[in-house]
């Protein structure tokens, strides 16, 4: 009974004392795992201060350290001590010459000699003799990391080495097949107004096909944007040059005899704005006049232009006029027979062409005119073989009577070959190619060149467009294209609008502007709308940011706050109405 | 009566009465052996492990002296048995001699006369002076506690006890004991040279006035209950395997031993050996008043255990390296505690 009870109190107070020493080492382990996860932690936050991470080095750490004693938790259960080895360390600490190991290890055999010295040994007083020591050496790691992990989330992010800027447009591009680089190449099928200007035309048009062929190969995008501009400047300069100072009083003179006639006052603004084709296109409309007296009129006013610009000196604008007299008087022509030939086969067309040479007949235009043709080319399809004998002798019979009244001599001359036709035997195709050739509209050669050179310039821009880049308005030719003197203008400033694309403002480009401090900005511009690429509506925004971070984000600068009374800030500016838009967009942050 | 047969007499206070009478006994001798604790003490290892000691030194260093004076003081039939080349096993285990007595006897009778070993405490001075087979007659009785003469068995007076001594110094015309059986002494215990205080003491006691020859201080029974309760002292598996780890590491091949053990061993110490560590260590902390062994205890009985049962090569010898020498670094390397438990205790 006594044995019993020095074993019970023996193992109780042995628990006790296992239980304390067991709890102290894993404690110690857990620490120890601590320290390791912190030593791991500090390389870990800077690393990620390394990869300019802001807000988690700490947590990183802390992460770290975590980890490390949750380790150290588990080795401490893998490495627990068990009795026997507890009994050992405490024999030791308390110097009992192995009385608890030997206690332990014979439990309730053996004499009990053991038990009583353990027991004895193993009392409440001597508990701190027996702790396993906590600390170590290597535990001052742990505050030591944690405030070398507290500095470094303090450190601010380093800044970017400078990275230097490659030259803009260095890289290669390498395209297949540059959109309008075709453009540029048809110049090759223009005539020239003189056979040099043709070879010229020509010239660049080669060299147009040059470049798509380097870019196909490969090529720096400066230098095919460089090649491209310099494509587009020697377009502007084949331009006719009809402002400059050698024709501007004779364009004045010209513009003014236009002017005196209400008919032709809107090609005179044409002209005036050194806009040949539109001008041509207002011609061919005059020529299409369905009152001859109109078409008169048009022509005569033309005439009188033509002799007005040569008589103030403006050799190249009167000659440019008098080509555009023949071309008026070759459009009449061609109206007048397609009008005389719907006359005559008014009986045989159907409703639609009836209608469309009522059209024709009141607003000449085109359109009218091509499904003239059309209604007139089905009613002559409908038509026998007799049927077209019979109106190609009624119009031969005209034609030696004097023919229809007024009509031209090219009008007299495209009947008789109209007549010819329809006697010849199977003459549809033919038939329908003169149908359509009185139907086509003939600009001048002035005006078709000066279109395929707008069209040429229009490539070019559209080339630089897929090149990543915007188009300056218009090339840098030589000649001005078009505009009235200033006097005539009449507006501040002259037309300079075309002249700065492509040139670096006055400003200091290099680094940063200080801020301003203001209150509102305010847009104020004078823009003239140049022929050319339209402007550009779209605009990324720049705010500032933190440093290292991405400047390409939606600042909400000054730039954002607007006044009541405004909308994108350009609303009380002198910027023309048709421009607001854009320019508020170009504001826009 | 002993503690022992007392009713009711717990192990604890045997355990107290052992120490006492051990300190008593100490006590008795060291009023004839001046200085020599340490010797004493081991003898005394022996005698309470129920072992038998070999003593080494050099002549005149007091071991006959001790052996008597020993055997004085424990009340034990003491007898002393001088070993010269010309004796003979029968000289030492005795013989049966035929006796022509009285007319009416015819042809006479035999009768034991029993040899010096049926003492209880017994002196074999010098025994690597006799030869093998005389020297057998002895370590058989050591071994067995039992003489047989004339094929019949003759059980010897317990406790038996022998002391036996080595003269290192003449080696000439000698036969050392084999290795199997200096394994039968529990101890090798070496006197060493006394130091000048001590030789000043002898001479003051040893020159004048006859001295004192102590009495009896412990009975016979009081000797067996000391050997009994020696087996009753708790050992732990610990400390068992301390033991084993020890004898294990003189081992040349096994994987614990030392590159000094490697280098000097040619044999080192076997079962006897750990048993006699054990034992040897019962008797050290029974003594000290213990009932338990401790590592401390085994450690400090290491060499007079294993200096007899570890045989040098000859690389050992040549280089002069002793045999303590290779006990000390073998209770220096091998650890008391696992590793695990050192570091603690340690601190780390």
């Amino acid at each position: 009974m006594a044995g019993a009870a020095e074993s019970s109190d023996f193992k109780e107070r042995f628990g006790r004392f296992a239980g304390r020493v067991r709890r102290r080492l894993w404690l110690r382990y857990v620490l120890s795992g601590a320290c390791a996860g912190a030593g791991a932690g500090v390389p870990l936050a800077l690393v990620l201060w390394w990869l300019r991470e802001p807000e988690y080095r700490l947590h990183a750490f802390a992460l770290a350290t975590l980890a490390g004693a949750l380790a150290g938790a588990v080795l401490a259960a893998r490495r627990r001590l068990d009795d026997g080895a507890v009994a050992l360390f405490l024999d030791a600490r308390l110097k009992t010459a192995e009385a608890i190991v030997t206690a332990v290890e014979l439990g309730d055999t053996g004499n009990g000699w053991s038990r009583r010295v353990a027991a004895e040994a193993l009392s409440d007083d001597r508990e701190n003799a027996t702790r396993p020591r906590l600390f170590q050496r290597r535990h001052a790691l742990l505050p030591l990391c944690a405030a070398l992990a507290g500095w470094v989330a303090s450190l601010p992010l380093r800044e970017l080495p400078p990275v230097a800027a490659k030259p803009s447009g260095a890289e290669q591009v390498k395209l297949e097949n540059l959109a309008g680089l075709e453009q540029i190449e048809a110049l090759e099928r223009l005539h020239g107004l003189t056979p040099e200007q043709e070879r010229r035309m020509k010239h660049l048009a080669e060299q147009a096909r040059e470049l798509r062929e380097a870019l196909r190969r490969g090529l720096e995008k400066r230098e095919a944007l460089s090649r491209i501009a310099k494509l587009r400047d020697a377009i502007a300069a084949e331009k006719l040059t009809l402002g400059d100072q050698e024709n501007r009083a004779g364009l004045d003179a010209a513009v003014a005899e236009l002017e005196k006639r209400a008919l032709t006052a809107k090609a005179a603004k044409e002209l005036s704005e050194g806009d040949l084709t539109a001008f041509d296109e207002e011609m061919q409309r005059l020529a299409m006049l369905a009152e001859q007296k109109d078409r008169e009129a048009a022509r005569e006013a033309l005439k009188d232009a033509a002799r007005r610009a040569r008589e103030k000196g403006a050799r190249s604008l009167a000659d440019a006029l008098e080509r555009e007299q023949r071309a008026l008087e070759k459009a009449q022509s061609k109206a007048e027979a397609l009008r005389e030939l719907a006359r005559r086969l008014e009986g045989a067309m159907d409703e639609s062409g009836r209608e469309a040479a009522r059209d024709f007949a009141q607003s000449p235009n085109p359109e009218a005119q091509r499904k003239l043709a059309e209604a007139m080319e089905r009613a002559l399809k409908r038509l026998t073989e007799e049927e077209r004998k019979k109106l190609a002798e009624n119009l031969r019979k005209n034609l030696e009577g004097g023919g229809p009244g007024g009509a031209s001599p090219m009008t007299r001359e495209q009947l008789e070959d109209m007549a010819k036709r329809l006697e010849q035997k199977g003459a549809d195709k033919l038939l329908e190619e003169q149908l359509r050739e009185l139907a086509k509209r003939d600009p001048s050669e002035d005006a078709a060149r000066e279109r395929g050179l707008g069209e040429a310039d229009r490539g070019g821009a559209e080339a630089q467009r897929g090149l990543g880049v915007i188009p300056t308005p218009g090339g840098q030719g030589q000649g001005r294209p078009g505009g009235l003197s200033q006097e005539r203008q009449g507006a501040p400033g002259g037309p300079r609008g075309g002249d700065k694309s492509g040139g670096e403002g006055p400003g200091d480009h290099a680094g940063e502007t200080k801020r301003l401090d203001a209150e509102e900005l305010r847009s104020k511009a004078n823009v003239r709308m140049l022929p050319g690429a339209p402007m550009h509506a779209a605009s990324q925004g720049r705010a500032p940011a933190r440093a290292g971070e991405s400047a390409n984000q939606l600042g909400t600068g000054v730039l954002g706050d607007v006044g009541p009374g405004e909308v994108s800030a350009v609303e009380g500016t002198e910027v023309p109405e048709e421009y607001r838009e854009q320019v508020g967009r170009y504001f826009e942050p | 009566m002993t503690a022992a047969t007392l009713p009711g007499t717990s192990f604890e206070l045997r355990v107290s009465q052992a120490k006492s009478d051990c300190d008593r006994l100490k006590r008795a001798v060291a009023q004839v052996i001046v200085g020599q604790e340490e010797v004493v003490e081991e003898v005394l290892w022996g005698l309470v492990a129920g072992g038998h000691v070999l003593l080494e030194g050099n002549p005149g260093l007091g071991k006959t002296l001790l052996v008597k004076t020993l055997s004085a003081c424990l009340d034990l039939a003491f007898s002393r048995i001088q070993f010269t080349p010309d004796l003979m096993p029968s000289d030492v285990t005795g013989t049966n001699v035929l006796l022509v007595g009285q007319e009416s006897e015819r042809g006479g009778r035999f009768e034991l006369h029993r040899g010096p070993i049926f003492g209880q405490v017994v002196l074999a001075d010098e025994i690597n002076r006799a030869t093998p087979k005389t020297q057998s007659a002895l370590l058989e009785a050591m071994q067995e506690h039992s003489v047989t003469i004339a094929g019949t068995r003759h059980a010897l007076e317990e406790p038996f006890f022998v002391l036996a001594t080595e003269n290192p110094i003449e080696m000439e015309g000698t036969y050392p004991l084999p290795e199997a059986q200096l394994d039968r002494f529990l101890l090798k215990v070496l006197v060493p040279a006394p130091s000048e205080d001590v030789l000043t003491e002898i001479l003051s006691r040893t020159t004048g006035k006859a001295g004192v020859t102590p009495g009896a201080v412990l009975q016979k029974e009081q000797v067996l209950e000391l050997r009994a309760l020696c087996r009753e002292v708790e050992v732990s598996g610990a400390v068992l395997r301390y033991a084993a780890r020890l004898v294990n590491a003189s081992n040349p091949d096994a994987a614990e031993a030392t590159p000094l053990v490697k280098r000097a061993v040619r044999f080192g110490a076997g079962v006897r050996g750990a048993q006699s560590l054990v034992l040897a260590g019962k008797a050290v902390a029974l003594m000290q008043g213990r009932g338990q062994v401790s590592f401390a205890d085994v450690t400090r009985t290491a060499k007079p255990v294993l200096r007899h049962r570890i045989l040098r090569s000859f690389e050992g010898e040549a280089d002069g390296i002793s045999v303590d020498a290779v006990i000390d670094e073998l209770t220096a390397s091998v650890p008391a505690r696992p590793d695990a438990v050192e570091r603690i205790v340690q601190g780390q």
